[in-house]
Order: C-alpha cells, then sequence, then structure tokens
C-alpha cells in the first residue's frame, strides 16, 4: 500500500509549520521519512538543496533533525541529565559536571529549570516535553519535529511550549508540529500542511485560512461543527462521596473526591496525566481500593462490590491501555467482544458461551463504528490502533450500559471517528445512562461533554456555572491555580 | 591468624568464579537479556579448558578454548532471544541443557579420564589479577562511559533507546560478549581450582551468581560484595565440614542453602526496595 503518493513538502527557518490530516492521511509516514527511520521508494530528501540520504534516525541526528514523540522517549529510571545526553555523550568518559554547566547554559536559554541528579519518573508530563526541546538543543538540532507535543498538556502549559518553539524558531529553527488541534494551528504556527489519504492537498499561509476552510480541507468535505444539545439530567446515578484512594506508590492518588452523575449526562474529567484519573477510574470499576468514603449507584452502595458485579449492573469502561487492558490482541474479535460479558446473557446461555450470540455481538460491534478489519476470525493484533479503539469504544456501548466511563475515547481517531464515538456516548446518555469522560483534550471536552469538572492533584473541582465553558478558568483549575 | 589467612584465601578462591559470573551476569541483564544460563557457560568453559589444554598440552590453548566456547553460548543466547525471540528463561535453559549434555559427551567420548585430570593450568593468581581488574572496570564504566549509559538505557527501554539513536541489538551482542569472556574466565577458574574436569563440577555456581546479582539489585559493587559473601559461605562450609556451632550440629547442605535464602529475603523487599531493568526479558 502506498502510504504518500508524490508527497511534496518543504519547510523553512523561523517557522511553525503544522502538519494537518486524518488517521491514515500518511503525516507518521512523512515525518518517519523526515526523520530516517522510513526510506523512500521514489523522490528525494533535500536539506539547504542538497540532496541527503538517512538510512536511521542517528543519521537524522548528525544532520541536525531531531524529534519528539507523541510518547516521550524519556526513560524513567536515568537522571534527568543522563536522558539530556543519552545518545549525544560528548565523550567516551562521562563528565558530568561540563555536561550539567551545559545543560545548565540550555535550560537558561529557554527559561527552564531541572533538577539534573534527580530520576526522570518524577518529570509532569509538562516538564518531561521541556526536557524533550531541550534534548533537541543539545544534540544541536535546527530541524525540530514534534508529534501532537500539546497532547498531554494542560492548556497553559501547551500556551507556554508554543511560546519556546516561537522562540526557537526566532533563533532560526525549523520547526514541524504535527497535531489535530486547529485551534493551536491558528494561534501559534505559520504554514499549514494538509495530507488527506497518503496525498498532498495544499501548504498554505495559515492567515489565509479560516478554522472551517482548513477542517474542510482535513476531512474532504464540509463539516458540521457538532452543537451541543440541551441537557437535562435526571436523578443521580452514580454519586461519588469523599472517596479517598491510594496510587501505585501508596501516594494519596484521590484526596477526598465527590460528585454526581445523573441519568442522561455526559461529564467530562479535565486533568494533566497523572491527577487521578486512572486511579478513579479504577475505583469506580472495583479494581482498586476505595479505603475512606462511599460511592452509590442509583442510591445503592456499590463501594465494594467486585467488578463483576458492577458489569451486571451496567458499568461499562474504554480503559486507558486499550493493548493491555481492553483486548486481549491474540485472541479474534469475536472472542474479544465476550471480555467481561461472558457472564451475562445473550452470551452466556446457561454456563456456558453462545457461540452464535458471540458471533453477531461481534459483527455489530465491528458495525457500529465502521472498524475496518479483515474478518471477524482474525487475532485483534491484525487492527490498528485507531480501529482497535473503535472496537473496544463499541464493545462498551453495546447493550445497554447503565454507566460508561470513557478513558480517552477519542485516542488516536480522527474528526469522523471522534464525532462517532462521542456520538454514541450521547446515545448512552439519551437512554437514561451516564457517561464520565477522562481526556487531556479540554477542547474536546468542551466540545462534546454537559459539564466538565476537573481533576488536579486528587482533588476534584468543578468551574463556577458562569465559567463553567469557560476555557482559561478551567484550564487554571487543571494547573491548580485560581482558586 | 593463621586459620584467618587460609580462611581469606579460602574466600577469594572459592568467591572469585562467583564476581566473575556474577559480573558476566550483571552485564546482561543490565542489557535487558535474562540470564539463566550462567550455569552453562561456566560448565562448558571449564570443560573445553580441561579437554583442549589436556590434549594440546598449552594452557593457554585450554584457556582460549574456554573463553571462546562460553562467547559461543552467550551469543546463542542472544540468538535465540533476539533474533528467533524465544522466552527468555526457556533460551537460558536450553543453553544449559545443551552445555549439561555437551560436557557430559565430550568429556566421555572425546578423551581418557587419565588424561583429563592431569590438564596443565595457568597460574590462580593471573585469574585474580584479571578478576580484580573485570571488577573495577565494570564497576567505573557502569557509572562514568558512555557504554555504562548506553546499557543501562537499553535494558531500560530498547524502543525508546533506539528512538535516541542507539543500536539495542548492538549493545546486546556487546554485552554478552562480554558475559561470555567473563563466564568463560570464571569456568577456567573453576576447571584450575578442581584440577581437572568432572561430570556436572559448576554444582550450581552460575545460579548462585545469578543470585548475587539479584540480591544486588543489579548493582555492580554490590553484585561483587555478594558474590564474595556467598564465596566466604562457600569457604565456611568447607572449613566446618559439619562441625557443630556453638554445639549445634549444622548440615553441609544448609549452608549450601545460605545464597538462596539470602536472595528470597532479598526479593521481599525486607532489605530495601530493588527493582530489575525495567526492559528484563521483554522480547
Amino acid at each position: 500500500m502506498r502510504a504518500l503518493d508524490a508527497v511534496d513538502f518543504s519547510a523553512l527557518p523561523g517557522q511553525i509549520h503544522a502538519l494537518v490530516g486524518e488517521n491514515g492521511a500518511g503525516k507518521t509516514t512523512l515525518m518517519r521519512v523526515l526523520y530516517g527511520a522510513l526510506d523512500v521508494t521514489s523522490g528525494t530528501v533535500l536539506l539547504d538543496g542538497n540532496e541527503v540520504s538517512m538510512p536511521n534516525s542517528a543519521a537524522a541526528i548528525a544532520r541536525g533533525i531531531g524529534m519528539v514523540s507523541q510518547h516521550y522517549s524519556i526513560i524513567p529510571a536515568l537522571t534527568t541529565l543522563d536522558n539530556l545526553m543519552l545518545g549525544a555523550e560528548p565523550s567516551f568518559a562521562l563528565d558530568r559536571k561540563a555536561a550539567t554547566e551545559r545543560a545548565e547554559a540550555l535550560a537558561k536559554q529557554m527559561g527552564f529549570s531541572f533538577r539534573w541528579t534527580d530520576k526522570a519518573e518524577a518529570l509532569s508530563p509538562a516538564s518531561a516535553q521541556k526536557l524533550e526541546i531541550l534534548k533537541l538543543l543539545w544534540r544541536e538540532a535546527r530541524i525540530m519535529i514534534l508529534d501532537e507535543p500539546t497532547a498531554m498538556l494542560s492548556p497553559l502549559d501547551a500556551d507556554a511550549l508554543y511560546g519556546s518553539l516561537k522562540r526557537l524558531a526566532n533563533e532560526g529553527a525549523t520547526i514541524i508540529v504535527v497535531t489535530h488541534r486547529l485551534p493551536e494551528v491558528f494561534e501559534f504556527c505559520d504554514q499549514v500542511t494538509v495530507l488527506r489519504g497518503g496525498k498532498l492537498i495544499t501548504t498554505q499561509p495559515v492567515p489565509e485560512l479560516t478554522p472551517a476552510t482548513l477542517a474542510e480541507l482535513i476531512v474532504g468535505r464540509p463539516v458540521e461543527i457538532p452543537s451541543l444539545p440541551e441537557s437535562h439530567p435526571g436523578k443521580e446515578l452514580l454519586s461519588v462521596r469523599e472517596i479517598q484512594v491510594k496510587g501505585d506508590r501508596g501516594d494519596d492518588a484521590l484526596k477526598s473526591v465527590s460528585f454526581d452523575l445523573h441519568a442522561g449526562e455526559v461529564v467530562g474529567i479535565a486533568g494533566v496525566d497523572g491527577n487521578g484519573q486512572k486511579e478513579l477510574f479504577e475505583a469506580l470499576m472495583g479494581l482498586r481500593d476505595v479505603y475512606s468514603g462511599e460511592v452509590f449507584l442509583g442510591g445503592i452502595p456499590i463501594t465494594d462490590a467486585a467488578p463483576v458485579k458492577r458489569l451486571e449492573g451496567g458499568f461499562r469502561l474504554i480503559p486507558e491501555d486499550r493493548h493491555h487492558e481492553g483486548v486481549i490482541e491474540e485472541w479474534s474479535l469475536t472472542d474479544n467482544v465476550g471480555l467481561g460479558l461472558q457472564n451475562q446473557p445473550p452470551i452466556a446461555d446457561r454456563g456456558r458461551l453462545d457461540r452464535g450470540a458471540l458471533e453477531r455481538t461481534a459483527s455489530a460491534v465491528a458495525e457500529r463504528f465502521r472498524t475496518k478489519h479483515g474478518g471477524l476470525d482474525q487475532p485483534m493484533a491484525s487492527l490498528s490502533g485507531g480501529n482497535q479503539q473503535r472496537f473496544v469504544a463499541a464493545r462498551a456501548i453495546s447493550g445497554e450500559p447503565k454507566v460508561v466511563l470513557a478513558f480517552q475515547p477519542a485516542r488516536g481517531l480522527d474528526l469522523a471517528g471522534i464525532a462517532d464515538v462521542y456520538a454514541a456516548l450521547r446515545d448512552v446518555s439519551r437512554s437514561g445512562g451516564g457517561v464520565l469522560v477522562v481526556s487531556y483534550d479540554l477542547e474536546e471536552l468542551l466540545t462534546h461533554c454537559d459539564r466538565v469538572i476537573v481533576l488536579c492533584h486528587g482533588h476534584l473541582a468543578e468551574p463556577d456555572a458562569d465559567a463553567a465553558r469557560d476555557r482559561g478558568a478551567i484550564g487554571r483549575l487543571m494547573v491548580g491555580v485560581g482558586e | 591468624m593463621n586459620d584467618f589467612l587460609t580462611f581469606a584465601m579460602n574466600v577469594v578462591a572459592l568467591g572469585l568464579p562467583l564476581v566473575l559470573a556474577a559480573l558476566g551476569g550483571l552485564v546482561s541483564e543490565r542489557s535487558g537479556i535474562m540470564n539463566i544460563a550462567l550455569e552453562g557457560k561456566l560448565l562448558g568453559a571449564a570443560c573445553a579448558t580441561s579437554l583442549v589444554a589436556a590434549s594440546t598440552g598449552s594452557p593457554i590453548l585450554g584457556l582460549g578454548a574456554g573463553l571462546l566456547t562460553a562467547t559461543i553460548l552467550s551469543l546463542g543466547l542472544v540468538w535465540l532471544t533476539q533474533s528467533l525471540r524465544i522466552d527468555h528463561v526457556v533460551a537460558g535453559m536450553a543453553i544449559n541443557l545443551i552445555s549439561l549434555g555437551g560436557t557430559n559427551f565430550a568429556a566421555k567420548a572425546l578423551i581418557d579420564q587419565n588424561q583429563l585430570s592431569g590438564a596443565p593450568t595457568l597460574a590462580k593468581e593471573m585469574y585474580w589479577g584479571l578478576g580484580v581488574l573485570a571488577a573495577v572496570v565494570i564497576i567505573v564504566g557502569f557509572a562514568r562511559t558512555r557504554p555504562g549509559l548506553h546499557l543501562f538505557a537499553v535494558g531500560e527501554d530498547p524502543h525508546k533507546s533506539r528512538q535516541m539513536g542507539l543500536s539495542p541489538i548492538r549493545v546486546r551482542v556487546g554485552a554478552l560478549l562480554t558475559t561470555g569472556i567473563l563466564c568463560g574466565l570464571g569456568g577456567a577458574l573453576i576447571l584450575t581450582n578442581a584440577g581437572g574436569f568432572t561430570d556436572g563440577m559448576t554444582a550450581g555456581r552460575g545460579f548462585i551468581a545469578l543470585a548475587a546479582v539479584i540480591l544486588a539489585g543489579w548493582r555492580p559493587g554490590a553484585a561483587v560484595a555478594a558474590a564474595l559473601a556467598f564465596g566466604a559461605i562457600e569457604a565456611l562450609r568447607i572449613q566446618l565440614q559439619g562441625a557443630p556451632v556453638f554445639g549445634v550440629e549444622i548440615p553441609t547442605e544448609a549452608w549450601a542453602s545460605l545464597p538462596y535464602i539470602a536472595t528470597l529475603i532479598a526479593l521481599t523487599g525486607f532489605l530495601g526496595k530493588t527493582s530489575p531493568p525495567a526492559g528484563l526479558g521483554r522480547i
């Protein structure tokens, strides 16, 4: 299959160049070509006007090209300093004193500060992103490619990041940003390139475009901006009262969290990664102990109920890590659809699995979001990441779930996929269920949820009624200021 | 005093093969390759050293053959785990079994037993010098050199290391070459200590060395200390010969089990928390 078809792309020094497109448009492929991780079958790459060949990442680094991938390449067990110089150590014998001086100088230049001898596991997502940028500077990269750099950042941190990138561009760097957040393109970028289906659609200066035209170029047809339906919350469905939950390291991941989810409601939980979202969902699914406080479903206490009871009671989870927690990759799609539902009709039939029901459910689930697959008997591993996500999301809303806990349900999906998933979650709420959504993308939550609450350092905060849809006010709650 | 000197000499003599094997195991595990095959490498090296030295009359060729055998077995582990993607424990098991059967066969079939006991060997002091050198190089190399940092990074996360321009497979091949050489020295030293090859003569020392690595929390200085401590336990066992300690008769088997008990206690976390390299054994 041709991932990129005769695409021309050029980026200039001094500019922030956005690269946008849907899943499978070829963004990742293009970046990998630029970063030497993938070779072209035809065509050339020119650097400063000269043709270059980059058989691997090391060659790209040597030519001054650096990349920050969406999943940071920081190794938690190494110190911040060692992470900074890994792969680009100045000499055989490590002179950490000299390295610290250089690191300190680079950090100062960017207005960052780090404790170099601390292990990197303590870095927040925002600090990790800053360290990734310093790594590029350490390697004297002139061309910097960033893949979804703000995916894990709060709005404030995202603004600060673009401030840093702007500064680097002003000093002559070439910055290429792959993003799906269109507001960022308009706020911070100079040029935008749109790819669709492996073909170049356009490269234009950003001021020549409007959000609507850009969205249309990306999708290939006019896009309706979904308007949020008026919400009519019903009775309290899920009530959480002052729960406290420990994190993996024995710390207090949730410190006295209380909220209500009403029937017919889609509630978004905003916050930066690692502020208790995972622990909250695990506690609600019965996967993690609630050592103080109570949880009620429709007024009935379920604080200590086993996960299987919750599934029977209509709880469904779209887990954070779909590869490890959502599916068994070696199993077929059909077998995967029964996971968690194996004790309930129609799949369970007096103690045995009803293969027919399993197959019917699987085909309905695959149909729901147009999952692309090569047959329901094929292993889950044969699906692309986005299609696995579609499948997992569709499974969670099949049947008639009461409470759906969706952890980043739109992760890895394109505009159409995101719209599909949220439409389905909306269906759940219309039929009297409630939906809790965790996402690190505040814009996404504001677009699709009736109400947004914020988790920060294990505390839950709800913006005031008049600031309920105020990006700035919620952004401040996400980083714990403004209260 | 004389007793103490004898004991100290015994500790060094018995501990040094463990130190060499433990350093080898440490380098391997730090690179992310789980190594339960230390035992097989020691045994293979001891056998090859003995056979070649006995048949050529040259102790240097003997040592060379020992180093070569352990290195081949070590690279075999890289091939099984990295190219064929076989589970690290299964691959290690295979290496151990090949070595156990192969040495048994070779010792019986290729050469008559009388010749084996008379194999010429190099001076023990040379091994002691090499052992100390290896320990210093690895302790310093881990903390202060580029290969040390690369080894650590690849063992923690090969994928991220590759993104940073490292070549995980190259690092691992280098690591396992080192493991092979260290185990080769260890096996040759075991043979030298014993004077001649007998079936299964390494008697679990490879596993005790691995236990030292785990007990030490995959840290080089601590691994050397743990290996020497296990050597001391063995020296005590020999010195006491089952004689009563404070009036209690302790069977020699009880002493022999001490390293494993110590490692078990270490694994439960009573001696402070340690964690293996995050990428250890992940295919």
